[in-house]
């Protein structure tokens, strides 16, 4: 080990140097990927490691990936062992050696400095295709793996700076779109943007230098969210949460149960309690899932803490293999990451005894939708993900309403909704309303966020929809008295006078032109007891219209003016 | 001899720049008047007068100036204090909610505390009313005029000022707007008017709508600061031209501006970026980087040719869809406060000082460490010279502030911790013009890097280290750069048209008349600003996209290429600006491309200061030496004394090394060990890294003759 002597100031100018290293590897990612759900919906995360693979920092532009990239560095180091060199570019994505998702492939590239191995550099994005039984990977009748995704175990597709083009070919041929090539390019491009930056610093200041102060990072971040952990009360504390639903046998229902052990400036979660994989695809694996628990976390704690090494030390996760949160070989796990929000659940049930200023009450759980079909005017096929409809609001805190229309947990706020116009560029569709849903957020001392209503008519015929989530058997929990928000629902009004409901995870196909497309995203829970709501504010939403007088009258005891 | 004054009104002191042709334009500084900032220029209109040679009344030298420019931030306070004007929205049935929800986004998205921006217009103002264009802009459902009727009886109970309209799919028609812009316009002659396909008759929704609703929010502000200015201007006999700056880097007039309050809603830095071009110039270059260090803030933004223009922003979280400068700003200024985070480590920004109480030298009682505390512990500000003399500066103050906030947690000295502030600031803005380069596709060691504000020049030779920049210039008016650069701005009118078309199957015709009706508004606009025909210019743009894409690229288009048909061309011209932009282009996979906007910008060429080109004075500065005085070296982390010039008497030719400081009444700045400098033929200090003289070779002799 180096025994540089640390600069205090030379180590804000590392941190801040780092950060915008990953910032960069991320607009270069902005910049070149092609396809929407990279560069419109930035369903990518951009990394910087050390030569051990431990995080120097890292760019996440939606929560759910906070946590996806960084235990498989350490898991490829060990894989290649001495066989790394200068100009290698290995890709991953196997779930079942610590990828977090079959279509998020990583790009890690090994950095070296004076013929040291000293950093690496490394991309996660979703690829809109990576082969499997389904185009896009979304199969909700899998059972294993292979019926999801092509398992790309660690390989080096570049050897020493040479292209392996067997190598290539053998993974491109399992690959229906060509884009995913062109953006599989562009995460290898960000690495070496990453590893240019990182070698200009490193010749500035040296590796003794680097080594120090990186160790002294991890430190001073360390001791941040020690600090944070150590204002827990030292015990242990269990919550709940529960998914609905595995896509094969109606009425199937499963729980997320966590044990959260506080001592002192630690924090572990053990899910050991939590219910058996299902036999479909409805699992988690384990890196999905935890960082489905550090994002959690995340958000009760200082949110200016920087995303290193050290910010992960003091956290343990224990997630036995064979449960839904972390599903044993062979099984399918597409619907990982949306096992997120009843995590998040679990979690802030578990901690809301003993640090209620920190959690919030439940977020409104995604129900989302993508219609595909022939745009009559145009004769070509479109696909809409509707980002619009499946936003509903997120839970209250002490002292915070929910926020409106902001998502899931796991994108909290990061995935933005189509423009109304655009959509109907790109779709035949006719969007006839996307509004606020009156009385949809839980009532609270603290409100819920609102959830959103859509409606559209369908404008294609034969038209093709896929649903996939959750929120339609169950709503945001309330806290300390706040009630819950609404359920989710999707439904189809056909032209002939019948509605047709799907499941939460379903497909429908031959919808007919002139189908009312209806979709309710609803909202948060509330926190504390309604009755105690500014009197004042309520006025004002009750003329805003997002609280009805009925409901101000039976939920939070409100009298018209005066006699309150 | 035409007289022209720039005014710029920032939130501490109102800026002016007074030129006459062939003259050094003169500075002038004045405390701005908050509550109605047009007695600041009044003010300082006066003190100009006084200084004239000889002195002259007010009323006297008013009648005498031929051209205003003035940057407000009127519009621009409002916003940011959530202060607008009450106004009401006419929208379409069932997209009431689009300007409160901002599309779903939540900025930080680790922060439950993160509260959404409290909407332009309150729900129950926001009227849904039915009706209904497609998205060819054919009606499917009549405009329900008894709707609007009722809705303008609410805004009429409500007291609102100002109303908005805007409907789905109207860029593809204008009808049902003009339709109820009519009946608000009679019903409610005294409300503030915007209309979505006046102001933008562009596609996407919730731009348009946040765009409107931002003019109609600031519109009635704007107008009774106009009323303001320009009675008191009337008053004391001024009777030349006026004109204000506008967030695109062009003026406009004040008529204008009044009906499209909105153009004026990023212009408090707008006037700097084409100054820029200017100084580059005569080191024969047409390019550079332009920054802005103020109180609060730090402004970087890039010009090739012309200020880099992007087509939308936004504006305390709300979008606004109108052209207007790619200034990218951030959290660094003089009142920037150093703090430790949790974890230890030493910070700057976001959080400032302001200008009141301001850092703890001011002596206003500011109790926290400060950017400019650290540049007076590290002697690159003398405490008795600040403001030429106007300000004492305290440095035990500014000690005591170090001491207790920094060095003591850090365990370091006051002079280590002011270095590291120092430090750790000028990375901050190094990584702020990282944003306006790499991102945008330019490499920063190519541009020269322009400093201005009063601190800039203090920071800007570890900023351009740090970036690998090997020359800076800093104008003589770099302390008032906005203000100089107003009188550089031509009168510029953007126009746009939504117009969705692959370009393999344009209707050219088509083309040609949407593009002749904008040419044609634009003309009708120049005539009233009686700009004759050879002033005129009018530019077209594209917003193009390969067939799928999210968002599209805005590129130059020479308008023989439409009236010639030539799609292969234009084609071209947009993969060559994708590349640029994005290091692609799908021109190989041959990719189509499709049109969404049609953009033309009418220009008016307005007449520009005269520059004045010093004779060669010889290279040797000491007639400009004042003194010697310790000041901190970054590359050897010690102090050392070095010399400190009178940059006013330094004169074009004159030579100093670095380590060095000059000083003028607005500006100090700092030459480090790792850069040397000359006075160019405008009286600009070109900063040069050691040992590259040939990139200022025009302004030293022996090399000039070489080059001749």
């Amino acid at each position: 080990m180096s025994t540089a002597k640390i600069d205090p100031i030379l180590l804000s100018v590392y941190a801040r140097t780092f950060r915008s290293i990953t910032d960069e590897m991320s607009i270069s990612m902005e910049q070149t990927t092609r396809s929407p759900i990279l560069c419109e919906a930035k369903d990518y995360v951009t990394g910087l490691y050390d030569g051990d693979g431990n995080m120097l920092e890292q760019t996440e532009n939606l929560p759910i990936l906070a946590f996806s990239l960084a235990p498989v560095c350490k898991y490829i180091k060990d894989y290649f062992g001495d066989d790394l060199h200068p100009g290698d570019v290995i890709f991953h994505n196997d779930v079942f050696s610590l990828g977090n998702q079959n279509n998020d492939v990583a790009v890690f590239k090994p950095v070296f400095f004076e013929g040291r191995l000293v950093a690496w550099t490394a991309v996660k994005g979703h690829q809109a295709d990576i082969g499997g039984a389904v185009a896009g990977g979304y199969n909700p009748n899998a059972v294993e793996v292979w019926q999801e995704a092509l398992r790309i175990p660690p390989v080096k597709v570049v050897d020493k700076g040479k292209l392996r083009k067997d190598v290539w070919n053998l993974i491109f041929a399992n690959v229906r779109l060509d884009i995913v090539q062109h953006d599989m390019k562009a995460e290898m491009g960000a690495c070496t943007v990453g590893e240019r930056r990182l070698l200009e610093l490193l010749g500035k200041y040296g590796v003794a230098s680097y080594d120090a102060h990186k160790q002294a990072l991890f430190d001073a971040t360390r001791r941040m969210m020690e600090a944070e952990i150590a204002k827990i009360p030292n015990g242990r504390y269990s919550g709940e949460g529960k998914v609905f639903y595995d896509g094969r046998h109606v009425g199937s229902e499963f729980t997320i149960r966590v044990d959260i052990e506080v001592k002192d400036r630690a924090i572990r979660f053990d899910y050991s309690r939590t219910d058996p994989q299902t036999n479909g695809f409805v699992n988690g694996t384990f890196t999905s899932s935890a960082s489905a628990t550090i994002l959690t976390l995340l958000q009760m704690v200082n949110p200016d803490i920087p995303h290193n090494e050290g910010m992960v030390q003091p956290i343990e996760i224990v997630i036995p293999e064979g449960t839904i949160l972390n599903a044993a070989y062979p099984k399918a796990t597409t619907f990982g990451n949306h096992l997120c929000p009843p995590n998040a659940d679990a979690i802030q049930r578990a901690l809301a005894p003993v640090m209620p200023e920190r959690v919030t009450a439940g977020w409104n759980n995604l129900l989302a939708s993508l219609t595909t079909g022939i745009d009559p005017k145009t004769n070509e096929k479109y696909v809409d993900i509707g980002f619009m409809g499946l936003k509903g609001g997120s839970g209250a805190m002490r002292g915070t309403d929910g926020y409106d229309h902001i998502g899931m947990i796991d994108a909290s706020g990061g995935v933005l909704d189509q423009d109304y116009e655009m959509f109907e560029q790109q779709t035949p569709h006719r969007l006839i309303r996307h509004e606020l849903m009156t009385d949809s957020a839980g009532a609270g001392e603290w409100r819920g966020g609102l959830g959103v209503e859509t409606v559209f008519e369908i404008g294609s015929n034969d038209t093709q929809l896929v649903t996939f989530g959750d929120g339609d058997f169950e709503p945001a929990f309330g806290l300390f008295g706040g009630c819950e928000g609404g359920l989710n629902f999707i439904r189809l009004h056909y032209p002939d006078g019948t509605t047709v409901v799907p499941k939460n995870k379903d497909l429908i196909t031959g919808v007919p032109k002139g189908t009312i497309y209806h979709q309710v995203a609803s909202g948060g829970g509330g926190y504390g007891d309604p009755k105690r709501r500014d009197r004042k504010l309520l006025a004002e939403e009750i003329r805003n219209g997002v609280i009805s007088e009925e409901a101000a009258r039976e939920k939070y005891g409100y009298a018209a003016e005066g006699t309150a | 001899m035409t007289l022209k004054i720039g005014i710029d009104v920032g939130g501490t002191f109102t800026d002016f720049v007074v030129t006459r042709d062939g003259a050094e334009p003169a500075i002038f500084k004045t405390l701005s008047t908050p509550s109605d900032p047009s007695i600041a220029v009044v003010n300082g209109l006066r003190d100009i007068a006084a200084s004239m040679n000889p002195p002259m009344t007010l009323e006297a030298f008013a009648p005498t100036i031929a051209t205003i420019v003035h940057g407000t931030t009127v519009t621009t306070n409002a916003t940011l204090t959530g202060t607008g004007a009450k106004s009401g929205l006419l929208t379409t049935e069932g997209v009431r909610d689009a300007l409160e929800m901002r599309r779903g986004v939540r900025e930080e998205q680790y922060n439950n505390r993160y509260t959404n921006v409290k909407p332009l217009v309150p729900r129950y103002l926001r009227a849904g009313i039915p009706g209904r264009l497609d998205r060819d802009g054919v009606e499917t459902a009549p405009l329900d005029l008894d709707a609007v009727k009722e809705a303008i009886a609410l805004f009429r109970d409500e007291g609102v000022q100002a109303v908005s309209i805007c409907f789905m799919n109207s860029f593809a028609n204008p009808a049902h707007e003009q339709a109820a812009a009519k009946l608000v316009r009679r019903e409610l002659p005294d409300a503030y008017l915007s209309v979505s396909t006046d102001l933008l008759p562009s596609i996407r929704f919730y731009e348009r709508v946040s765009t409107t609703a931002l003019n109609s929010y600031v519109g009635p502000k704007l107008n009774h600061y106009l009323d303001q200015l320009v009675g008191r201007l009337k008053g004391i006999g001024f009777d030349g031209l006026l004109l204000i700056m506008q967030s695109n880097g062009g003026v406009i007039s004040p008529q204008l501006a009044r009906e499209n309050a909105a153009l004026t809603l990023l212009s408090g830095p707008a006037g700097g970026p084409g100054a820029g071009l200017h100084y580059v110039r005569v080191h024969g270059q047409n390019k550079c980087i332009i920054t802005d260090m103020g109180g609060t803030s730090f402004e970087a933004s890039v010009a090739v040719d012309a200020p880099m223009i992007k087509n939308d922003g936004e504006i305390a979280r709300h979008k606004i869809a109108l052209p207007m400068l790619d200034i990218h700003t951030i959290g660094a200024g003089g009142g920037s406060i150093g703090w430790l985070d949790e974890g230890g480590l030493l910070r700057m920004g976001p959080q400032s000082a302001g200008a009141d109480p301001g850092p703890a030298c001011y002596g206003k009682g500011g109790r926290l460490p400060a950017t400019t505390d650290a540049n007076v512990v590290l002697g690159y500000l003398d405490p008795d010279f600040f403001a030429g003399g106007r300000m004492k500066l305290d440095v035990e103050a500014a000690r005591a502030a170090i001491l207790e906030h920094v060095a003591t947690p850090m365990g370091l000295s006051i002079e280590d911790a002011a270095a590291g502030m120092y430090r750790v600031a000028c990375n901050n803005m190094a990584q702020g013009v990282r944003e306006v380069t790499i991102k945008r596709g330019f490499d920063p060691r190519e541009f020269p890097f322009i400093p201005a504000g009063g601190a800039g020049p203090i920071h800007s030779c570890l900023i351009c280290e740090e970036l690998e920049i090997p020359l800076q210039i800093v104008p003589r008016e770099s302390s008032v750069l906005c203000a100089f650069g107003m009188l550089m701005s031509e009168l510029k009118h953007d126009f746009v048209r939504t117009f969705v078309s692959r370009l393999d199957a344009i209707d050219w015709a088509k083309l040609g008349a949407i593009i002749d009706a904008m040419a044609a508004e634009g003309a009708r606009l120049l005539d009233e600003e009686r700009i004759p025909e050879a002033r005129r210019r009018f530019d077209v743009k594209l917003d193009c996209r390969y067939v799928k894409q999210y968002h599209e690229v805005s590129f130059v288009v020479p308008r023989e290429l439409v009236e010639a048909g030539d799609a292969a061309a234009i084609a071209r011209a947009f993969h060559a600006e994708h590349n640029r932009l994005y290091g692609y282009s799908l021109e190989q996979e041959n990719t189509p491309v499709e049109v969404i906007n049609v953009r033309v910008q009418a220009i008016g060429i307005t007449d520009k200061p005269v520059a004045r080109h010093e004779e060669w004075a010889g290279d040797d500065a000491s007639h400009a030496l004042k003194c010697k005085r310790a000041v901190y070296i970054p590359e050897t982390k010690k102090f050392r004394e070095v010399p400190v010039y009178d940059g006013h008497r330094m004169r074009h030719g004159n030579r100093i090394d670095g380590p060095a400081m000059i000083e003028q009444e607005t500006t100090a700045i700092f030459v480090s060990a790792s850069y040397d400098c000359v006075v160019d033929a405008l009286g600009s200090f070109a900063l040069y890294q050691k040992g590259r003289a040939d990139l200022v070779a025009s302004c030293i002799k022996d090399k000039k003759e070489a080059v001749a």
